[in-house]
């Protein structure tokens, strides 16, 4: 396992690209999808939401043409009736989406929602374009860093090298600044969780800074499920005095206990709730504000009829994107940092014990 | 809306891949890492901790050197005090029993002299005795030949004796 990064790098891209059916040629699109030209709104939830495609970019090739790359990826769904289905889809458009899967006996709505023609629960279990993006982390993390795991056992006891002088100090300092202060002398058993959690959110947060069409982190579906992650581990590790104060606060009176009891519970799922949308606004903010910056060019030049006005706003709109995407190359590193430390702060209150008796909370 | 709206087929994927790759890391990565990590801490502490005292070694082991060299340099001056005294004592008996010697020594010499003395003494004294006789012989010869003297002689010694 001793691959360069480079070649690692080269290996996610055979793969992605020996996924089937890369690039369609030359695809007529709808002229100007809409009456009114460019859509901003339309083009950053495009961006911003998941999507059973990874479309890269689409090159004109004349005559309102386009050389579209994309990576077409399958359907997997779970029928109540048949079972689980895997199928590929042919087409772009909603209308050619919606033909495709009339003949596996589904309809697509114009947001992606697969239904069953014939009235069955159908539930979406597709390896989406986010989906790939995860897995392409994943593979990344794997490799990375099984790879300086290896340099450890190769070089016990020495200095660090390389990746290993890179990712060394950040190790070192989930482990000793986020879970030992948190966790109560427990933390070994959560460093590794806090670390796959950390390096998962920037990771994924940095593949998405990157021009690839990429956002992990800016799902909410992503988060989510990091977040219930966080949740359950809180209250697997929940003392019996973090229960006894969710459902029993002690030092009230009887009507208080259970007013607070509300109060307590509502605070359990507000922590992951919050959790979760930081992550994802933060994420998806960056993404909207450079792609709304962007999009200035093509709004002010009115699709090409406006040269003046494209070139005007060119400069201030590179300027500021280039501006928020520094921004965004912190921030990825800055909000992994938030969710990890929240993450161990949380799991280091329901494991607190409390001797004394609380006047308030 | 449909932005804030999470999809159960992401959200499932996101837990399979998330929880799959902490396991595979854990096992694989996190726990080598941390493991050697850890391993590397005790090691340089220990390592810390040994160099630590084995400069206390050294201190103890300059100052009991400090201590075995102070304790040559005595017992050399102990030694070199010792031979001196020594030398003075060897010196000292040596020249006692050197005048005991020449005493002795003078001492024979006096009494061989005194001897000598003595003989010489007597030798003198016999020799006188004879010179007188022969002197007093000579004399009496001579005297003899004159019978008043004789007498007279004879009388005075007669009343010498009478004296004595």
């Amino acid at each position: 396992m001793n691959l360069p990064i480079s070649v690692i790098l080269r290996i996610i891209v055979v793969l992605v690209l020996a996924f089937p059916t890369l690039a369609r040629a030359s695809e007529t699109k709808a002229e100007g999808e809409q009456s009114g030209g460019f859509n901003v709104t339309e083009l950053l939830l495009h961006h911003v939401l998941d999507s059973h495609d990874w479309h890269i970019v689409d090159i004109p090739t004349g005559g309102g043409k386009y050389f579209t790359v994309s990576v077409s990826l399958p359907w997997l769904l779970y029928d109540s009736e048949k079972g689980l289905k895997f199928f590929f889809l042919h087409g772009h458009t909603p209308e050619e989406l919606n033909a495709s899967a009339a003949e596996h006996g589904y309809q697509i709505d114009g947001h992606g929602h697969i239904a069953s023609l014939t009235g069955a629960n159908v539930v979406d279990l597709s390896p989406t374009k986010t989906v790939l993006h995860i897995l392409m982390v994943a593979l990344v993390m794997l490799l990375l860093f099984t790879r300086i795991a290896s340099a450890y056992k190769a070089r016990p006891n020495q200095a660090p090298k390389g990746a290993q002088s890179f990712f060394e100090p950040l190790i070192v300092f989930i482990r000793d600044e986020i879970a030992k202060p948190n966790l109560h002398g427990k933390h070994a058993a959560f460093v590794p969780y806090l670390l796959t959690l950390f390096f998962f959110i920037w990771f994924a947060n940095i593949f998405g800074i990157m021009p690839l069409n990429s956002n992990i982190a800016g799902n909410i579906s992503v988060t989510a499920a990091l977040a219930v992650l966080t949740f359950v581990l809180i209250q697997f590790n929940g003392t019996k005095d973090y229960w006894g104060h969710i459902f029993w606060f002690p030092g009230l009176p009887v009507p208080l206990k259970l007013l607070m009891t509300v109060v307590e519970i509502v605070g359990l799922l507000t922590k992951p709730v919050a959790l979760a949308i930081r992550l994802f606004a933060n994420i998806s903010a960056g993404h909207f504000m450079v792609l709304a910056l962007i999009s200035l060019i093509f709004l002010l030049g009115k699709q090409g009829q406006s040269v003046g006005g494209a070139l005007g706003i060119l400069p201030l709109s590179l300027a500021f994107s280039l501006f928020i995407l520094t921004l965004e190359v912190l921030v990825a590193i800055v909000q992994a940092y938030i969710f990890t430390l929240l993450t161990a702060v949380f799991i280091g209150q329901a494991m607190e014990s409390h001797d004394h008796a609380e006047a308030g909370h | 809306m449909e932005i804030i709206l999470p999809k159960f087929g992401l959200f499932f994927w996101t837990l399979v891949v998330f929880l799959t790759v902490f396991f595979l890391l854990k096992k694989f990565a996190w726990g080598p890492i941390l493991k050697a990590l850890n391993d590397r801490e005790t090691d340089i502490e220990n390592k810390l901790r040994s160099a630590a005292e084995a400069e206390a070694r050294m201190k103890t082991l300059t100052a009991e050197n400090e201590k075995i060299l102070q304790e040559a340099q005595s017992e050399r001056a102990k030694i070199l005090k010792e031979a001196g005294e020594l030398k003075a004592q060897i010196i000292a008996e040596a020249k006692k029993e050197a005048q005991a010697e020449a005493a002795k020594e003078l001492a024979n010499a006096r009494r061989v002299i005194e001897s000598e003395k003595a003989a010489a003494v007597a030798h003198i004294k016999q020799t006188a005795v004879r010179l007188s006789i022969e002197v007093a012989e000579k004399v009496l010869r001579y005297e003899l030949a004159d019978k008043t003297k004789h007498e007279q002689f004879a009388t005075q010694l007669v009343n010498d004796i009478r004296l004595n």
